[in-house]
């Protein structure tokens, strides 16, 4: 029965094998340790997330891929794996986000949205007729609850809080790196430059504005708070999480 | 040739309402030797403000204010008719007519037209012969009854808790071995008068934009203080019989 | 006659200096018919949200339980007590999810919400039955008497009381209010919420 191929239980995905295993998810996390390095860090005062974006050809436009992706103004993801599977999960989370408002009038705490997340990929590992989706992520956010707070979400749909985590295909390497470099009162300029000497490790190629996205995390002090929730001009929420623009990576990179 | 249906004559009928209802809110309080009645100015009808000043309140004789609420034409006419009353009166007795024997003749003059009623809520306010301060009110078909305070119109289920509280003392238990005051000081009738519209005009759209209140003091009576109350004028006639002073305020006008 | 009058009663809550208050009557009717004297319409939510239901007493009693089912699930799930404010959005959404086929009922809702910095803020808030939230920075009131309430406490009511004041007032307001309602009345119940504390009182009322 044993072969490359995996055997027979690789096509339906409800059959455990004889040894426990659900082969299917181990595929999808061979997809995802195929895919770019992914990392975050959570610092004192904030939460970094930031991956490299590797584009096959020169003649894509690479400033129309996004890889880090706000999902409501306090929570960001970055993941590792399958492009079009993450479109489909942010567009999930996204809609959840909204829905949360809609019943709460308020954005939902990180938690609760990882879990969202996290069941709907555990679904796609019970249901017939569908696969696994083929990512990982690092969901980062703050509520007020729990403050800032880093998650990663794999395939199976098993979620863990990190201080620091890696996806993708340097993870390993990564994540020494990451624990060595780590301290609990690191702050969130310094995690910026670790993210981005923790990606330079395995780089293949030049490290540039264009082939970085960061995504950032900043705690609102308690003075901004007690201003309330709402922003003055806009008459929305105050966002926490935003993505860094090409001009703050290329400030980032030269230091 | 084609067939052409004549349309039949549909019987039709034709109604007219002879009622309006024109909002505003009135109310009186009697002292021990004067009495206090009030009204807005505002009229409207529906959601339309017809005009921002329109007296509901107005002077019978030298002891007697009659205050109207509901529809106004009626209102107007019906005070119309109690002052030719009066006149009448005072052609045939050489005086003017007791506020008792008013609140009768409004009673009879009202049940004259129970089955086509003046669709009004009348309150009569004035000093009674033996020199007390007096609150007649009426239902629209005559029924009627002598109070120490009354609120009526459009705002009187907000009005009339309140004074309930603040002028009976409902609810409220006297500290031990006193008695809750039988009646109160002019300058604290006022206020709460002033403090009644006020919060009628914040809470109901047919109250605002102005306030008449009508003062009448029993026959030697000092002022307590009605001096020192801004938008007085006095009304009195005479130098020996009972004064009669009008306030007029503003009230918040949206 | 409306659903809304069926059984009648009344609530209102107020606001005071780091304190909130929320009160009710106590009749159950059917119509003009007295029922009970004894009939509760504000329920704990958590140690620092009450929330009032005056209207058709078979969705007060419905409402309570499904409040108190979603805010055991949000408990649960977010494992944090729910906050006055979202609170508030959570009855909203409940109420307009039966757009074109409401419950019959009015919520009140008064609470104190913890502020970035650890204190306490007075919270007060109402909604019409599909669910429209007013957000008073005084007193809300609704239930059969609501134009009562209004007229008093517009009256009675003023910034920053102390505890014992607002429960003076409220207890003042609602009393005399109820007493020119036919269709509320027949005892109250008053709550003061402080940081440490509830106050829950039991007021007699006239029995007419």
């Amino acid at each position: 029965m044993a072969s490359a191929d995996g055997g027979a239980y690789s096509y339906s995905l409800t059959v455990f094998s004889p040894s426990g295993k659900l082969v299917q998810i181990e595929h999808a996390l061979a997809a995802v340790a195929g895919g770019t390095t992914s990392l975050g860090i959570k610092a004192s005062n904030g939460i970094v997330i930031a991956t490299e974006k590797k584009s096959s050809s020169i003649l894509i436009d690479d400033s129309m891929i996004d890889k880090v992706a706000v999902v409501c103004p306090n929570i960001g993801i970055v993941y590792s794996g399958m492009g079009p599977d993450f479109r489909v999960l942010i567009a999930k989370a996204r809609k959840s986000a909204q829905a949360y408002w809609k019943m709460y009038g308020e954005y939902p705490p990180t938690r609760v949205l990882t879990q969202e997340i996290a069941t709907v990929m555990q679904q796609a590992t019970q249901s017939g007729g569908v696969r696994p989706y083929g990512v990982s992520l690092l969901v980062a956010g703050w509520d007020i609850t729990r403050g800032p707070t880093l998650y990663q979400v794999d395939p199976s749909g098993s979620f863990w809080a990190w201080k620091a985590s890696a996806i993708g295909k340097n993870m390993i390497n990564a994540k020494t790196f990451l624990e060595k470099r780590y301290n609990d009162d690191i702050s969130l300029e310094d995690a910026i430059h670790t993210a981005l000497l923790t990606l330079k490790e395995g780089f293949e190629g030049q490290m540039t504005e264009k082939t970085i996205e960061i995504g950032v995390i900043t705690v609102p002090t308690t003075a901004e708070l007690e201003e309330g929730k709402i922003g003055g001009e806009t008459g929305r929420p105050k966002p926490t999480f935003r993505k860094l623009t090409e001009e703050e990576v290329r400030d980032y990179l030269a230091l | 040739m084609q067939h052409v249906a004549v349309p039949h004559a549909q019987p039709q009928q034709r109604q007219f309402n002879p009622y309006s209802e024109n909002g505003g809110t009135i109310l009186a309080i009697a002292g021990a030797n004067f009495s206090v009645i009030a009204g807005d100015t505002r009229q409207s009808e529906g959601y339309s403000i017809q005009t921002r000043y329109a007296p509901k309140v107005f002077r019978l004789t030298d002891k007697a204010v009659l205050a109207t609420n509901g529809f106004a034409a009626d209102g107007n006419m019906f005070v119309k008719k109690v002052r030719q009353r009066l006149e009448w009166y005072r052609h045939a007795h050489a005086k003017d007519m007791p506020l008792r024997a008013i609140a009768r003749l409004i009673q009879t003059m009202l049940y004259a037209r129970r089955f086509f009623p003046y669709y009004v809520y009348n309150i009569l306010g004035g000093i009674e012969e033996d020199g007390s301060g007096a609150v007649y009110s009426f239902d629209p078909v005559g029924s009627y009854e002598r109070e120490a305070c009354r609120a009526a119109g459009a705002a009187s289920s907000l009005v009339q808790p309140f004074l309930d509280n603040q002028i009976y003392f409902k609810n409220q238990t006297p500290a031990p071995g006193t008695t809750h005051p039988a009646h109160l000081p002019l300058s604290h009738v006022l206020s709460l008068v002033i403090d009644s519209f006020t919060s009628a005009t914040e809470r109901h759209i047919e109250v605002g934009d102005g306030l008449e209140i009508y003062v009448v003091l029993a026959k030697g009576s000092a002022l307590q203080g009605l001096d020192a109350i801004q938008g007085l004028s006095e009304l009195t006639t005479t130098d020996d019989g009972e004064r009669m002073f009008v306030i007029r305020r503003n009230l918040k006008r949206d | 006659m409306s659903i809304m009058d069926q059984n009648g009663g009344s609530v209102i809550a107020m606001v005071g200096k780091d304190c909130v208050a929320i009160a009710s009557d106590l009749r159950l009717g059917n119509q003009a018919l007295g029922v009970s004297s004894n009939f509760q319409k504000i329920f704990p939510v958590t140690d620092r949200i009450y929330l009032g239901l005056p209207g058709l007493a078979t969705d007060v009693t419905t409402l309570k339980e499904r409040f108190r089912f979603r805010v055991n699930m949000y408990t649960i799930k977010e494992e944090r007590e729910i906050e006055p404010e979202t609170f508030a959005h959570l009855v909203s959404s409940t109420l307009y999810e039966h757009r074109f086929g409401p419950y019959f009922c009015e919520p009140v809702m008064a609470g104190l919400s913890k502020t970035p910095s650890g204190g306490y803020k007075p919270f007060i808030a109402a909604t019409d039955l599909i669910g429209c939230l007013n957000f008073a920075k005084d007193f809300v009131v609704a239930g059969t008497a609501s134009e009562k309430l209004f007229g008093v406490a517009e009256g009675l009511w003023e910034p920053d009381l102390e505890p014992e004041d607002l429960f003076e007032t409220i207890s003042q307001t609602l009393m005399n209010a109820v007493d020119r309602d036919a269709y509320s009345g027949w005892g109250c119940v008053v709550h003061v919420l402080t940081k440490d504390k509830v106050i829950t009182r039991t007021l007699k009322g006239r029995m007419d």
